[in-house]
């Protein structure tokens, strides 16, 4: 359970103030898959990286599981299961020890590391190369073993930034089945994206950011429902008042 | 099992599969350091010595005026050349060390028992190369002119002490083990450099690196404190350096066995206690450097960024030397407190094999710790920086 009020923060650039969440405010709720969807710039990352204790708000309030990031970091970030933005893997490490490294730092019991290695190698489709250096990885491997070492601590609440970002089509379907795996498991998945159909096909929960602000947020028939338009492509084009952003 | 030492185990497990970075540390660096250290100073002392031992080449101007003093020479192991055209040219082209000119009244003044002139043409801003040659020609004209003056004092019934009202003698204190040579100058230089910079790439790698790689922000998105981050790879790099240094000690040893020492000063005897005495001495340098580097990296941009410090650390082991160049005084207690001073000064000893006192260790051991332990709390106050992770 993922609960965000008013939440600010703001960069000192040389341009002057940067405002890249301007009061943000949703929640993200156990057993479904929430959608933080929004063009390029919307402030989606820096929300998130608010929400895994990388960054501190300027203003409003983070609970994870009830427990607020400022306050109690590391058992937040115990609770958390994060596939940033940033997803690089140690390139002279197996994608196996990488996870393993993770599990480390999350204080896991080596048993419990290969068990769980072993389960999430079989979910994601990665025993051809569960136990290959990471070096020369395909995007798709890559990308595999970053969410395998964010997920080897069997987190309650799932975060991922754009993850289907570079995947081929054969992968991307196969992450979201994943994430569909995840919710049915009763978790709490949060996930960005600037792709419609992607939100659209898997989230209970969209919320749309733009300018650092929450512009609507509901099921995908309420977002319909509320623009008055049939096609949600249309019904998030008119909320975020342009089209700016949408075709990266 | 505590964060630090997993990503300490875990940047280590990284460093020892990256080839290029295993062969510079454990293989080029701790082999190549010897043998440049023992290559220049036997080349350095063989030319010396034969110098001093082979027929010197001499050209005299005016070799017609004193037919007895060539001759002498000659008898001598000295062999008169012709002169050049231009002797002042020649000398400071480097062709000759120096030109013996008779003067032209050197017979008139001879007969007449006045002193005859003789000049030496040189370059003193050469010392290197010719200060060996010009010495030898100086003690050979000062023998000829005491021997002559001995014979005349004699025939005129003098007793040749009267020119003599004293006698110096000269007793050299130094042991064997404390003649200062080339390889001891080079030594702690070269060991307190290594000791500094030697985990360098490691220390880039792990925080430039790693963030250029993006895998700085899921490494901060763990419960693993960033203390313990930082703590983990700077400790990575320290042990990585401090193989890095043994090995290369443990080479001196083997290649001081194999230089032919007959010429050489090069009394450069290390035996295993002192090898493992001069490990314990840089430890709290190969600490600083894996902190400063650390530091440094990870307030670093880039790899590129991070390398760009490079020439300023290679400058601050030099500065004790440096100091001591221009203001060579006895060694004070407070100099060991000093970073790379101090252990400058106790790797001087323990290459002399002067006694190192408990609290010489403390002073040295202790002031090099605070200093690390200062360095360390800007690192990890670095590592708190929002910036750090999120500046992609």
């Amino acid at each position: 359970m993922i609960q965000i009020q008013g939440l600010r923060k703001s960069f000192q650039t040389r341009g002057g103030e940067i405002r890249a969440v301007d009061g943000v405010s949703f929640e993200a709720r156990d057993g479904e898959i929430t959608g933080l969807l929004g063009p390029n710039g919307a402030g989606k990352t820096t929300t998130l990286r608010m929400l895994y204790t990388l960054m501190v708000p300027d203003e409003g309030r983070v609970l994870v599981d009830g427990l607020d990031p400022v306050v109690q970091p590391g058992e937040v970030r115990r609770r958390l299961g994060v596939l940033p933005d940033a997803r690089g893997v140690y390139k002279r490490l197996t994608a196996r020890e990488n996870i393993a490294y993770f599990g480390r730092l999350h204080g896991l019991a080596e048993g419990s590391i290969r068990e769980r290695t072993d389960r999430l190698s079989r979910r994601l489709g990665m025993q051809d190369c569960i136990d290959r250096r990471t070096e020369g990885f395909s995007q798709g491997q890559r990308t595999k073993t970053a969410i395998a070492r964010a997920l080897v601590h069997d987190p309650r609440n799932v975060l991922l930034d754009e993850p289907t970002n570079g995947l081929d089509v054969m992968t991307t379907r196969s992450l979201r089945r994943f994430l569909a795996e995840l919710k049915a498991e009763g978790r709490c998945v949060l996930f960005s994206s600037h792709i419609m159909q992607e939100v659209a096909a898997l989230c209970d929960r969209i919320v749309v950011i733009a300018h650092g602000r929450v512009v609507a947020q509901g099921t995908a028939d309420q977002l319909r429902a509320q623009t008055g338009c049939a096609n949600l492509e249309d019904a998030f084009v008119q909320v975020i008042g342009s089209e700016e952003g949408l075709f990266a | 099992m505590s964060a630090w030492w997993t990503v300490m185990r875990k940047e280590l497990l990284d460093a020892f599969r990256d080839r290029r970075m295993v062969m510079l540390a454990f293989v080029l660096m701790p082999v190549a350091v010897p043998l440049l250290i023992a290559g220049l100073g036997s080349i350095g002392a063989k030319r010396q010595a034969e110098k001093l031992e082979k027929t010197l080449e001499l050209p005299v101007i005016g070799v017609e005026h004193a037919p007895n003093l060539v001759a002498w020479l000659g008898t001598n192991d000295v062999r008169v050349l012709p002169p050049p055209a231009d002797p002042d040219a020649a000398v400071r082209a480097q062709e000759h060390a120096v030109v013996l000119r008779i003067d032209a009244g050197y017979a008139e003044d001879w007969r007449a028992g006045r002193p005859a002139s003789v000049e030496l043409i040189y370059d003193s801003s050469r010392p290197m190369q010719s200060g060996a040659t010009i010495s030898r020609v100086r003690a050979l004209l000062g023998g000829y002119d005491r021997q002559v003056g001995t014979l005349r004092l004699i025939a005129r019934g003098i007793h040749p002490s009267v020119m003599q009202p004293l006698r110096v003698g000269d007793r050299d204190v130094a042991t064997p083990d404390s003649r200062f040579d080339f390889a001891q100058q080079m030594l702690p230089y070269l060991l307190l450099l290594l000791a500094f910079i030697g985990g360098m790439q490691l220390a880039i790698d792990a925080t430039a690196g790693e963030r250029e790689r993006q895998s700085l922000e899921p490494l901060l998105a763990t419960p693993a404190s960033r203390e313990a981050i930082i703590s983990g790879k700077i400790l990575a790099t320290a042990a990585f350096t401090l193989l890095s240094v043994a090995i290369t000690l443990v080479m001196f040893r083997v290649v001081f066995a194999f230089v032919p020492t007959e010429h050489a000063d090069m009394s450069v005897d290390l035996p295993w206690p002192a090898l493992a005495r001069l490990l314990v001495v840089v430890l709290p340098v190969v600490l600083l450097g894996a902190t400063v580097l650390t530091a440094l990296a990870a307030f670093a941009r880039s790899h590129r960024e991070a390398q760009g410090y490079l020439p300023l650390l290679m400058f601050l082991p030099m500065l004790p030397t440096l100091y001591l160049m221009v203001s060579p005084v006895k060694t004070q207690p407070w100099m060991l407190a000093v970073p790379f001073l101090g252990q400058n000064q106790m790797i001087l000893r323990i290459l002399r094999g002067e006694p190192v006192t408990a609290n010489d260790w403390a002073v040295s051991l202790g002031a090099g710790l605070v200093l690390v332990l200062a360095v360390w709390w800007i690192a990890a106050r670095l590592y708190h920086r929002e910036q750090l992770a999120a500046s992609s």
